[in-house]
């Protein structure tokens, strides 16, 4: 009806689908989260805990974020344009939707990573992000936690805008999957950058593709990781805007 | 309802004159509206435009702004008039083609309408 | 202030193939159009450049007067339904149907009015749906959208025929309500053929006939009797089939007869009979027919 609406559309659906996946992934996010703690609570009975179960799920989080995202875009667009939708509305959308979502995950993930410090510190356990050899890297107090988990919403927003790129891709062409190969080498490379130019570098990345990386700042790979975040995400409503909708199989 | 061979609205237009030919609408009645028409009938209502917009021009029905069709007072007259006009033409001349194709004769047929003449009155 | 449609010089290539080869076409606003064409004519591929679902790889589609693509202005009251609809099939029906919410004109109570009608499961997910009723979700979605262009693409597929007809019912008296412009591509022509106002037969990425129904209706003829008789009668006319049996022979023709020709046919002891939209289409679209066309 009034035009008013119309250009608030985007800001309001991107809203929608933070609330709507917030919902709809809670009990997934309660499952996890319940599981950290409940597992190393198990592995207790038999040995003694020396990793941080948070660590784990927090990281495959990455993963499943890009996942999300992609899959997102790939069955959203249709919909949303065949509910008289633009695509760059769209994209304006999948932007705020992201940078809710990498905030609520992120300060999930802190929480997290504070929570378990209170938990493994009360039961004595070693809150243990790697071993390399005999070396741990560890977190041993709630700044120590603080410090290595304060760049989890900026890792998500990363993954997030790597998946939308993705799937923005294969939306628009049907080769749109090569844009894997340049993507999945960048996005690990700048989170490992991040994680790495502090003390908390998980060597289990790998390597071999971050040496050039190794003697990054953590502010400047923070900001390697800003521009490759703004650069990406051009590109992903770049792809969405000229998407066409195409045939449906029958 | 409708045969698939003539455009509807002359179909629709040739309905509403046989009913004034027949009584059932009386001269000054009111007509169904296009939309009631369309959605009784299930078509466009274009059509049904069509057909009102042709008897209107025919002096058949005429248009009251805002509150309708309706039969005009010498629809009747006019139509059965037309009818006449047309009656030879239309109606016997075909007929006494295939009477004759089938080896019936003039005659026969005068002397065939000449009973139905007597049987009528 | 229905929606008109345009598409100038307008061609769209999937790889090497033209789906559409420079169309050009204009639809009044305000009617209902039918868009009649074999599988794979085109027919979607048009619908899908009206709702800037596709961009043209050459040429100009025009709603309302204004360039679709990217226009949030027009798209957000241009509606186009596509057989099975496009939905979410892990969401449940009432969420998909709210999902209409995105455009402004989305009557939401209308919808529900639908969907209680047509014994839409609300609670049920998209996926556990029968192919009838997931017609019947599109179908709705479509009519709820109260676009001022609204389109549904062979979407009547599935559903019963009691179903078809209360959908060509409703899809009537919504348009006698609220006038808009929509257009029904079907294969079905004899089902919808009384309830359009305008007819668009598209063959092989073309427009091939472009009239109002009437034309449709009041054109062809079969005539039927002594070969040599309709050979003489149809001289000169276009021939759209032919037909033969032992000194029978039965010719449609595309044109309307003349005065003239009627009464030779007459004469001739030929027979006339009406051609409906279907066959009319069906001879017009068959791969088959010589190409008498200039």
């Amino acid at each position: 009806m009034s035009s008013a609406s119309l250009a608030t559309r985007r800001y309001r659906l991107g809203t929608e689908l933070f609330t709507a996946s917030a919902k709809y992934f809670a009990g997934w996010i309660l499952t996890v989260i319940i599981a950290a703690a409940v597992v190393p609570l198990i592995i207790s009975q038999y040995r003694s805990v020396d990793i941080s179960a948070w660590a784990i799920a927090a990281n495959v989080g990455k993963y499943l974020i890009a996942i999300i995202a992609g899959g997102y875009v790939h069955t959203l667009l249709p919909i949303t344009v065949a509910n008289g939708v633009t695509r760059r509305e769209f994209a304006a959308a999948m932007g705020v939707f992201g940078l809710l979502w990498s905030l609520f995950l992120g300060a999930i993930a802190i929480a997290g990573f504070l929570g378990e410090r209170a938990l493994y510190g009360a039961l004595d356990w070693t809150q243990a992000i790697q071993h390399e050899g005999d070396d741990e890297v560890a977190v041993r107090s709630f700044g120590d936690a603080l410090d290595f988990a304060a760049i989890y919403p900026l890792a998500y927003l990363l993954y997030f805008t790597a998946g939308v790129l993705i799937g923005a891709a294969i939306c628009r062409s049907d080769s749109g999957w090569l844009i894997l190969i340049p993507v999945i080498p960048v996005t690990l490379a700048v989170d490992d950058a991040m994680t790495s130019a502090g003390p908390w570098g998980p060597g289990w990345l790998v390597r071999f593709l971050t040496g050039a990386t190794d003697g990054w700042s953590l502010w400047f790979s923070v900001t390697v990781a800003l521009v490759v975040i703004a650069v990406g995400a051009w590109g992903a409503r770049r792809l969405i805007i000229d998407s066409p909708i195409r045939a449906k199989q029958a | 309802m409708f045969d698939d061979g003539t455009p509807i609205y002359r179909q629709i237009a040739d309905q509403i004159k046989a009913e004034i030919l027949n009584g059932s609408l009386e001269p000054g009645g009111k007509v169904m509206s296009t939309n009631q028409y369309a959605s009784f009938f299930q078509i466009n209502p274009a059509t049904a435009q069509k057909a009102f917009r042709e008897l209107v021009d025919e002096g058949v029905l005429y248009k009251q702004r805002g509150v309708g069709m309706f039969v005009a007072d010498d629809a009747r007259d006019r139509l059965a008039g037309e009818f006449r006009a047309r009656f030879f033409d239309d109606v016997l001349k075909p007929l006494i083609h295939e009477a004759r194709q089938a080896g019936i004769s003039l005659t026969d047929i005068i002397d065939y309408l000449k009973t139905q003449e007597g049987a009528l009155k | 202030m229905s929606f008109s449609v345009s598409l100038r010089d307008v061609t769209l290539k999937y790889g090497d193939t033209d789906a559409l080869s420079d169309v050009t076409l204009t639809l009044e606003g305000g009617k209902i159009h039918g868009l009649l064409g074999r599988n794979g004519a085109g027919k979607t591929t048009l619908l899908s450049l009206l709702a800037a679902f596709r961009k043209p790889t050459d040429g100009e589609v025009l709603v309302d007067g204004r360039p679709v693509w990217e226009n949030i202005d027009v798209v957000s009251q241009v509606a186009l339904i596509r057989e099975g609809g496009d939905f979410d099939d892990t969401e449940t029906v009432k969420a998909t149907i709210e999902t209409g919410q995105l455009r402004p004109s989305f009557d939401l109570e209308y919808a529900r009015k639908l969907a209680e009608r047509f014994e839409l499961p609300l609670k049920k997910k998209v996926n556990q749906l029968s192919r009838g009723k997931r017609s019947v979700l599109a179908a709705i979605c479509g009519l709820a959208a109260r676009a001022e262009l609204t389109m549904f693409d062979e979407v009547h597929l599935g559903m019963d025929a009691p179903t078809r007809d209360a959908f060509y019912k409703e899809l009537l008296a919504e348009y006698m309500d609220r006038p808009h412009t929509v257009i029904l591509s079907t294969h079905l022509i004899d089902e919808v053929a009384n309830y359009l106002e305008g007819v668009v037969i598209v063959d092989k990425g073309r427009i091939l006939r472009h009239d109002d129904v009437e034309a449709f209706q009041g054109t062809g003829a079969t005539l039927t009797g002594p070969a040599d008789a309709v050979d003489a009668v149809t001289a000169g006319l276009e021939v759209l089939a032919e037909q033969r049996l032992g000194g029978t022979k039965s010719a449609t023709v595309a044109e309307r007869l003349d005065a003239e020709r009627r009464e030779r046919a007459a004469a001739a002891g030929i027979e006339i009979g009406p051609v409906g939209l279907q066959d009319l289409f069906i001879h017009l679209t068959d791969p088959a027919r010589k190409e008498t066309r200039g």
